[in-house]
């Protein structure tokens, strides 16, 4: 396995093929080698360990002008962490305090960008299908500038589903609407339970009343996430964010705010979370922030206190958590040009406390030994063509904005 | 400014320590423990069938040949498992009928026998609801006229604001079932006499044991005139039921590392399990059953306790109708199943043999059928099956 992803990174180096007429290919990939050092874990004491996290590869075809086009991504985090990466309160797929491995298949989507080219409209039509991100919430952690994912990881957003989606783009404005499977993948090699395509929904407006400035609002229902059979409650899911990037002279500015909220088992059991980071590319200086108030539920954990109970028995829980995190970091990039490798050693540090929210038996001070923790991590992050790509946005060419955390060069728009 | 070539080697260098480093720190994951054998007569599996996985198999009541199979979402399977009326037998149980209940998530049930008519009328089935354990709960009691078991019917209902129902316990003859309550403590409802509609006029008494905030009990039983209950938080109780209203005569407070779970009485002795999806104290797990005598005047007092490496929960306690066998089911761990302990000493089991099931028991309970021990075991997901397993042997 190591060889087989070896060669496939080594491989995302490598030039592509010439190609045919009318057919244009772009290859990128990227991987975060990193070590993590964590103060309480689940259990009492603490705990480091090096990981590979998110190692992606990334295929972008286009065909008949642009008229087709084809996204995959294919996510080795099943080989490199099958027991998940070590993230006090990152929960969501059967792990808790780590966050989960994503799925061989990350994404592969089809995409028609304008269906109705032939008719000189001022609006433009996509159509897209296949496995992906449904359009609810705000871009993957992956792609932002923090390498720790927030814990309202599974609030903000909706990802490995079957989906099929329209979009519609009428100026500065995009509406997306989306069905999909509800259930959440199990472990790595699981595809969607495609039995339940369609009883979930998801859809969102962008708007982008300035360059560098988007504004999203998003609703969805998800359908049993938990359980694959459906036997779970559903998950009504709201959320809203602004996202800034500008440019000042050679500084990139960064800055992201949003809001969240879900509702499970008819309004039984309520979250909610606000985040806000920021982040400055100066040169080869990439300094940011990010905090963080996020609940999360607390699931029964097996005798591993980093695993809860999947399948789920029945629809309770231990309680609702709030975890509130500061998270700085600073890296530095090697690799001048864009499109080609590029190197990014970065350093991270995370504050935070636990607090209950309501009454339960889930007592932060009796699991972890109390109610604050910290993490340390040093890492080095390797990017390769990732310029410019929004993951999780499909059909409707949205505006070519920067991803602090893929990009690494200094362009900005 | 530096020059481009040297720029762009340091890319190519990075890149090879990078991968020789991903694969140093390579995550090779865990390997499994070994398990025990065990030696002289074994618990024998005659049956093993699969329940709808939406979520499964949650509890089982075993009667007069008939397992009523609370199947979650699924509802209640009625099969035939001795009784003969659809020609099954404990090797081969036939589904006699199934039957939701409103809302779903169908937990145990209780057949009710009515003495003073001779009524086999009644089924009882709780629903278990969401809630957060320690606090809240939902689900309501449902009644099904089983009259004709291959046509049952939902003919009554009983809810609670603000709680929800968990294991029963029925006074037969007194005809009043007692049921966990969870956040409520224990209800006392009247079950006499035609059942029909809302029986929220039913309640005869209800009680917190450990008081408002620390009270969730996980189940009853009725034992030489008093009520025992194992409240997750506050421990095992002695209650009275004499009067009209239910009342504290001994207990509680009385577990205080551990959440408890079920219970079993009999012999002048009680055994409580230990729930241990969550941790009351940092590191210790619920994998303690715990021997309690009975005073005269049935006051429980701790004694011992069985210690399982290797499971995190004790989540069904049962006495064989006998008297001689403790059965126990665990979940979590590498040694989950069913574990039976002899108790020709009952204050002091032994050990007699273990059924391991890797993904967990959620409930065993005793059966006799055609002068036969069986243990029925609900086997948690992925696959969930009503497990059934011959005890007669080492039932001695």
């Amino acid at each position: 396995m190591i060889r087989v992803s070896a060669v496939a990174l080594i491989g995302a180096w490598a030039p592509l093929a010439s190609l045919p007429a009318q057919l244009t290919a772009r290859l990128s990939g990227q991987g975060i080698l990193i070590y993590t050092h964590a103060d309480p874990v689940p259990g009492g004491g603490s705990l480091g360990e090096a990981r590979l996290v998110q190692p992606i590869l990334m295929l972008d075809l286009g065909a008949l002008r642009q008229r087709l086009l084809f996204h995959v991504t294919a996510d080795f985090e099943g080989w490199t962490i099958p027991n998940g990466e070590l993230a006090p309160g990152d929960w969501g797929e059967g792990f808790v305090d780590r966050r989960h491995p994503h799925t061989y298949l990350h994404e592969l989507i089809l995409s028609t960008p304008d269906v109705l080219h032939r008719w000189d409209l001022p609006v433009q039509l996509s159509l897209s299908a296949g496995k992906g991100f449904v359009p609810f919430g705000s871009d993957d952690p992956m792609s932002r500038p923090v390498e720790r994912f927030p814990v309202n990881h599974h609030w903000c957003q909706v990802l490995e589903r079957a989906v099929g989606m329209a979009a519609l783009q009428a100026g500065r404005v995009t509406v997306e609407a989306a069905l999909f499977n509800g259930d959440e993948p199990e472990r790595p090699s699981q595809a969607p339970n495609l039995s339940r395509f369609g009883d979930s929904w998801a859809g969102r407006v962008t708007l982008r009343p300035l360059i560098g400035l988007e504004w999203q609002t998003s609703a969805a229902t998800v359908h049993s996430p938990e359980s694959r059979g459906g036997a779970g409650t559903d998950t009504h899911l709201l959320s809203t964010s602004l996202r800034v990037e500008r440019r000042a002279g050679r500084t990139h500015l960064y800055g992201f705010v949003e809001w969240g909220r879900a509702s499970e088992a008819n309004g039984t059991f309520v979250f909610h979370t606000v985040l806000a980071e920021a982040a400055v590319a100066a040169g080869r200086h990439r300094p940011y922030y990010r905090v963080e108030r996020t609940e999360r539920p607390e699931d029964a954990r097996t005798l591993d206190p980093f695993r809860t109970v999947r399948p789920h028995l029945d629809n309770s829980i231990l309680g609702i958590d709030r975890w509130s995190i500061h998270t700085a970091g600073y890296g530095v990039r090697f690799g001048a040009a864009a499109d080609r490798l590029e190197l990014q050693p970065f350093v991270e540090i995370s504050y935070g406390r636990i607090a209950q929210v309501g009454a339960g038996l889930f007592d932060p001070t009796a699991v972890y030994g109390r109610a604050t923790f910290w993490t340390a991590s040093v890492g080095l992050r390797v990017g390769w063509g990732m310029d410019g790509h929004r993951m999780g946005r499909y059909g409707v060419p949205m505006e070519p904005m920067n991803m602090p955390g893929m990009s690494l060069s200094d362009r900005a728009p | 400014m530096r020059p481009e070539r040297r720029s762009s080697r340091w890319p190519r260098l990075g890149a090879a320590a990078f991968l020789a480093a991903w694969a140093a720190c390579w995550d090779s994951g865990t390997t499994p423990l070994p398990t025990e054998s065990g030696t002289g007569p074994q618990p024998a599996l005659v049956a093993s069938v699969a329940i709808p996985a939406n979520y499964g198999i949650h509890d089982t009541f075993v009667r007069n040949g008939l397992a009523f199979v609370c199947a979650w979402n699924a509802g209640v399977m009625i099969f035939d498992v001795g009784n003969g009326i659809q020609g099954g037998s404990p090797a081969s149980p036939q589904l006699i009928a199934t039957y939701v209940t409103a809302g779903g998530q169908t937990h145990n049930a209780w057949w009710f026998w009515n003495p003073g008519t001779g009524e086999k009328k009644y089924l009882f089935v709780g629903e278990e609801g969401p809630g957060t354990l320690g606090s809240s709960s939902s689900g309501d009691i449902h009644v099904l006229d089983v009259s004709d078991l291959r046509a049952p019917s939902e003919v009554a209902f009983f809810h609670l604001d603000g709680a929800g129902t968990h294991n029963f316990w029925m006074d037969e003859s007194a005809q009043v079932l007692y049921a966990a309550y969870y956040n409520q403590g224990v209800v006392a409802l009247d079950v006499s006499g035609s059942l029909t509609g809302d029986l929220s006029s039913r309640l005869i008494d209800s009680i917190r044991p450990g008081g408002a905030g620390s009270t969730y009990t996980w189940g009853v039983q009725l034992y030489n005139g008093s009520l025992y209950a194992l409240d997750m938080l506050s421990g095992f109780w002695q209650l009275g039921v004499g009067g009209p209203n239910l009342s504290v005569l001994s207990g509680g407070n009385n577990v205080p590392e551990r959440y408890s779970s079920d219970l079993a009485v009999a012999n002048g002795f009680a055994y409580t399990g230990t729930w241990g999806s969550a941790s009351r104290k940092t590191g210790v797990v619920g994998n303690v059953v715990k021997i309690w005598r009975l005073d005269t005047s049935g006051a429980p007092e701790l004694r011992d306790s069985i210690v399982t490496p290797g499971i995190g929960t004790v989540s069904d306690v049962k006495v064989s109708p006998d008297g001689k066998l403790l059965m126990f089911s665990a979940e979590l761990g590498t040694r989950a199943g069913f574990w039976f302990y002899s108790l020709q000493d009952p204050a002091n089991p032994t050990f007699v043999a273990t059924y391991p099931v890797p993904d967990g028991v959620h409930t065993a309970k005793f059966g006799t059928i055609g002068g036969r021990l069986y243990a029925f075991g609900a086997k948690d997901p992925s696959l969930p099956a009503l497990l059934i397993l011959d005890v007669t042997d080492i039932d001695r």
